[in-house]
């Protein structure tokens, strides 16, 4: 077992006293009469069959000055951020040379950022899972033929966990990627969904998905499912299920998730058209700036050649 | 996998008789190859089988050992799944070279397995809230052939299926402590329920269609491939007279390079369930039968010796 | 020293074997297609199976001019032990085995003849009941022998303790599990017993000068007679000519 011996840890069988708080201790049904209020509302306000907005103002792409391309993205409390590095050659000589270019993804989980437990910093089993369902839904999208022999490397980082953590992973990768100018076939977007006693939730929140994948006696539908999608090319590059869920709700589910990723296409499309457009008034300040300082250093260079041939 | 290499002629061929449904070696799209299968092969054990697909090879050993339930589900037991490629089935797996597909396959089944409707972990339970059985599943790969997952998922199943738990005798409280005395007789013990437990179907995309039960060549001519994990009929795993459990979908993942167009993917998933009930009730016939000619000590032990 | 125990009155030993004799051996070779030679051997409750593939071209790293190089993994199923194990290999003990193994078969394969070549063994162990070293050795060398490598002479490995009767030494062959941890001597010998030589020898405990031959002659005995049941199974595998797998293959 990998540990790190950084920093200050408490004994092996240590827990934390969220555990003898009454809210741990909760059943499956105390529980799911606490989902929905009186009107049919989520704890949060939102009904059912809506999801979360990303919000244009906040998700942004270029955040991580030292990447090539980089993205923040927030719904509402899941708050992830990535970047993604230059191609580099793959080494070592064991090595064959391989026609398309490797995509390397890492997610992360901060280590404050789950509400049940504190995540360490060794990379545990959830993570590396998140990485594989990563890397295989960007796989499909970037034009690997173009950077052969090459590894991209994608860095995910999980600063707060409540709900969708990997389809806010997807979006955040697809806008970096896209910062980055990597070529790309399409524009990729992912949306989740829980499915709780037979009811659909669309984008739910860290308590639905506990929710959904409890453990309980009921024979009804429970399970999460995740998609991502590609919008013009309408295909998906990857879709995972986990839960007991039967056929009929499972198409059901499909037709959902892609008008859901439909929507969030236009979201995604908003933040990379306005990043262009910023980035461009900033190339455009940039220039205008750089223009007056070259007239200001003229106009000095003037004065000083004056003054020297006046002796 | 192994060395494996197939000019662009061989492959035009695979892919144009998957077209055609005839595959190279007879099959039609929907058809397995044939599957041996031996429980019982690991003296060890508490439970185990062997099952020979075709050319892929996978033992499954089970131990049960006594464990603490975690905090946040004190009734339910643990169930954790180990998987090894071992190098006898190719070099590219010495030292850590397997643990990449090793980790895949292994995230599969606890996904599959995850959901209460698939197994029931009540059963594990001895005392709530202090002692629990947890099972560790130990999946050695020892040849590969094409179709591991559903290989893997196969052997898993047969080996819950003859496993046993021991009852407890008594227990002492000695403090906050429990000690437990299980009985020594083997045959003072209880089978688990495993009816419901899923069974992996990959299906393969060559070309425009899918097929079941890839073999390694096949598999290399494939950019995706969808693996659905389904619940199974308790129905086939008794001899008693109980009511058909619909099934249903436990996982659904896919693998490989490649995207896929939703509506097929629907008929994907469709194809999928009709294989994995036939795969299902299949397996319960050849394990009941297995089990009744144990009770008659009519069952020869072949091991690998056959 | 806990000698009475392991025998009975009668001079039997715990599991009813007599003191020189073998536990049964059960082989067959060419159990896998994939591999260039396989081997599955079962030695009283241990099983192990061996793998071969090679001779092929050298990783660059290890080759070498002289001859043939040995690439040996010994690795033990997580549930091949009574108490799980954690990891099939990169232990210790592993390691140590792998490096005992390469010793043992690198006597027996005659490796002048493929020089900047190498050759990789693999041993899982399916199932641990003592001695499964000389299983592993016994089950390569039926894998090396199926994949056609030639070699001097059958590498047989056996292991044998000692036990009193009265003050009189009477060796053990073939130590099970159960009289392994009785914690007596046990002699590791692996051999090349149609040349008479040694190829690894290995004690653990405490052994007086005075015994030592003839324990040891006891553990070549149990050598020769191993290749006695090796030959024989090499034999019966050669008699039945094509086997079904090589016409499919054909």
């Amino acid at each position: 077992m990998p540990f790190d011996y950084r920093r200050f840890n408490g004994p092996e069988d240590s827990v934390s006293y969220k555990r003898f708080s009454e809210d741990f201790l909760r059943t499956y049904d105390e529980l799911y009469k606490d989902l929905l209020d009186e009107n049919g509302k989520r704890k949060d306000g939102r009904a059912l069959n809506e999801a979360r907005s990303l919000c244009t103002s906040i998700s942004r792409t270029n955040i991580v000055s030292q990447a090539k391309g980089s993205a923040y993205v927030e719904l509402n409390k899941t708050k992830v951020i990535c970047s993604v590095f230059d191609p580099r050659e793959i080494t070592g000589h064991q090595n064959e040379y391989s026609w398309f270019g490797q995509i390397y993804c890492e997610v992360k989980f901060a280590p404050f950022s789950c509400p049940r437990k504190r995540r360490q910093l060794v990379p545990d089993s959830d993570e590396k899972a998140l990485s594989a369902d990563l890397k295989k839904a960007l796989e499909t999208v970037v034009r690997r033929d173009k950077f052969p022999n090459f590894q991209m490397d994608i860095f995910v980082y999980i600063l707060e966990h409540d709900g969708g953590c990997l389809s806010a992973a997807i979006n955040a990768a697809g806008l970096a990627l896209a910062d980055a100018v990597v070529p790309m076939y399409d524009i990729v977007s992912a949306s989740s969904v829980a499915i709780i006693n037979d009811q659909i939730i669309i984008d739910p929140t860290e308590a639905e998905e506990h929710l959904a994948l409890m453990y309980t006696d009921k024979e009804k539908n429970h399970g999460l499912v995740t998609m991502c999608f590609m919008h013009h090319l309408k295909q998906f590059t990857d879709f995972r299920q986990i839960g007991s869920v039967d056929a009929e709700c499972v198409l059901k589910v499909m037709d959902i998730l892609e008008k859901e990723c439909d929507k969030l296409m236009l979201v995604i499309k908003k933040i990379m058209v306005s990043n262009v457009v910023r980035q461009h008034n900033e190339h455009k300040v940039l220039l205008e700036e750089a223009k007056f300082r070259e007239e200001v250093l003229q106009s000095k260079v003037e004065e000083w050649r004056k003054l020297l041939n006046a002796g | 996998m192994a060395g494996l290499l197939l000019s662009r002629t061989e492959k035009v061929y695979i892919v144009n008789g998957i077209e055609e449904d005839f595959r190279s070696d007879g099959r039609s799209n929907y058809d397995y190859r044939p599957i041996e299968l031996e429980t019982n092969v690991v003296s060890h054990a508490s439970g185990s089988a062997r099952l020979r697909l075709a050319n892929t090879d996978i033992l499954v050993g089970i131990k049960t050992e006594v464990d603490i339930p975690k905090p946040e589900t004190p009734g339910l037991g643990k169930i954790e799944f180990f998987v090894d490629c071992s190098a006898n089935a190719t070099p590219e797996f010495e030292g850590r070279g397997g643990e990449q597909l090793a980790n895949r396959i292994s995230n599969i089944l606890q996904r599959a397995y995850h959901a209460s409707q698939a197994f029931n972990l009540k059963q594990l339970c001895i005392f709530e809230g202090k002692q629990c059985w947890k099972l560790y599943v130990d999946i050695l790969i020892l040849e590969c052939g094409g179709n591991l997952c559903d290989a893997v998922s196969l052997a898993v199943k047969a080996a819950l299926f003859t496993t046993r738990i021991p009852f407890v005798k008594a227990a002492l409280m000695d403090g906050g402590d429990v000690d437990l005395q299980l009985s020594d007789d083997p045959f003072d013990s209880k089978p688990l329920v495993v009816g419901t437990a899923p069974l992996l179907v990959t299906l393969c995309k060559i070309g425009n269609k899918f097929v079941v039960d890839p073999s390694a060549e096949e598999e290399f001519c494939s950019i995706v491939s969808v693996v659905i994990g389904v619940s199974g009929n308790p129905a086939h795993y008794t001899t008693e007279k109980i009511e058909n459990v619909e099934s249903k979908f436990t996982t659904i993942g896919m693998s490989g390079v490649g995207g896929l167009v939703p509506d097929t993917l629907k008929s994907a998933i469709s194809q999928g369930i009709v294989a994995a009930k036939c795969l299902d009730s299949a397996l319960g016939r050849s394990l009941l039968r297995e089990r009744q000619d144990i009770c008659s000590y009519k069952k020869d032990s072949y091991g690998f010796l056959k | 020293m806990p000698g009475p125990d392991l025998l009975s009155s009668q001079g039997l030993r715990l599991d009813g074997r007599r003191p020189n004799e073998l536990r049964r051996i059960r082989c067959k070779l060419g159990v896998f297609t994939q591999p260039d030679g396989s081997a599955y051997l079962e030695q009283g409750n241990t099983k192990v199976l061996a793998a071969v593939y090679g001779p092929h071209q050298a990783a660059k790293s290890k080759m070498s001019t002289e001859g043939v190089v040995v690439n040996c993994q010994y690795s033990m199923a997580t549930f091949s032990t009574g108490e799980r194990k954690n990891r099939p290999r990169g232990d210790r003990k592993s390691q140590e085995m792998s490096l005992h193994l390469r010793q043992a078969l690198s006597s027996a394969i005659k490796t002048e003849l493929y020089p900047r070549s190498q050759i990789d063994i693999y041993i899982e162990v399916l199932q641990a009941d003592g001695a499964a070293f000389c299983a592993s050795v016994n089950a390569a060398t039926l894998a090396l022998i199926d994949a056609g490598v030639p070699l001097r002479a059958y590498a047989c490995a056996c292991t044998s303790s000692v036990a009193w009767r009265g003050s009189q030494p009477e060796p053990l062959l073939d130590v099970g599990h159960v009289e392994e941890a009785a914690g007596g001597v046990c002699l590791t010998v692996a051999a090349l017993p149609s040349t008479g030589s040694i190829a690894l020898l290995e004690m653990s405990h405490r052994l007086h000068m005075d015994y030592f031959e003839v324990v040891i002659s006891r553990a070549m005995q149990g050598c020769r007679d191993i290749e006695v049941i090796l030959d024989k199974a090499v034999r019966e595998h050669l008699a039945e000519g094509w086997t079904k797998q090589d016409i499919v293959t054909i």
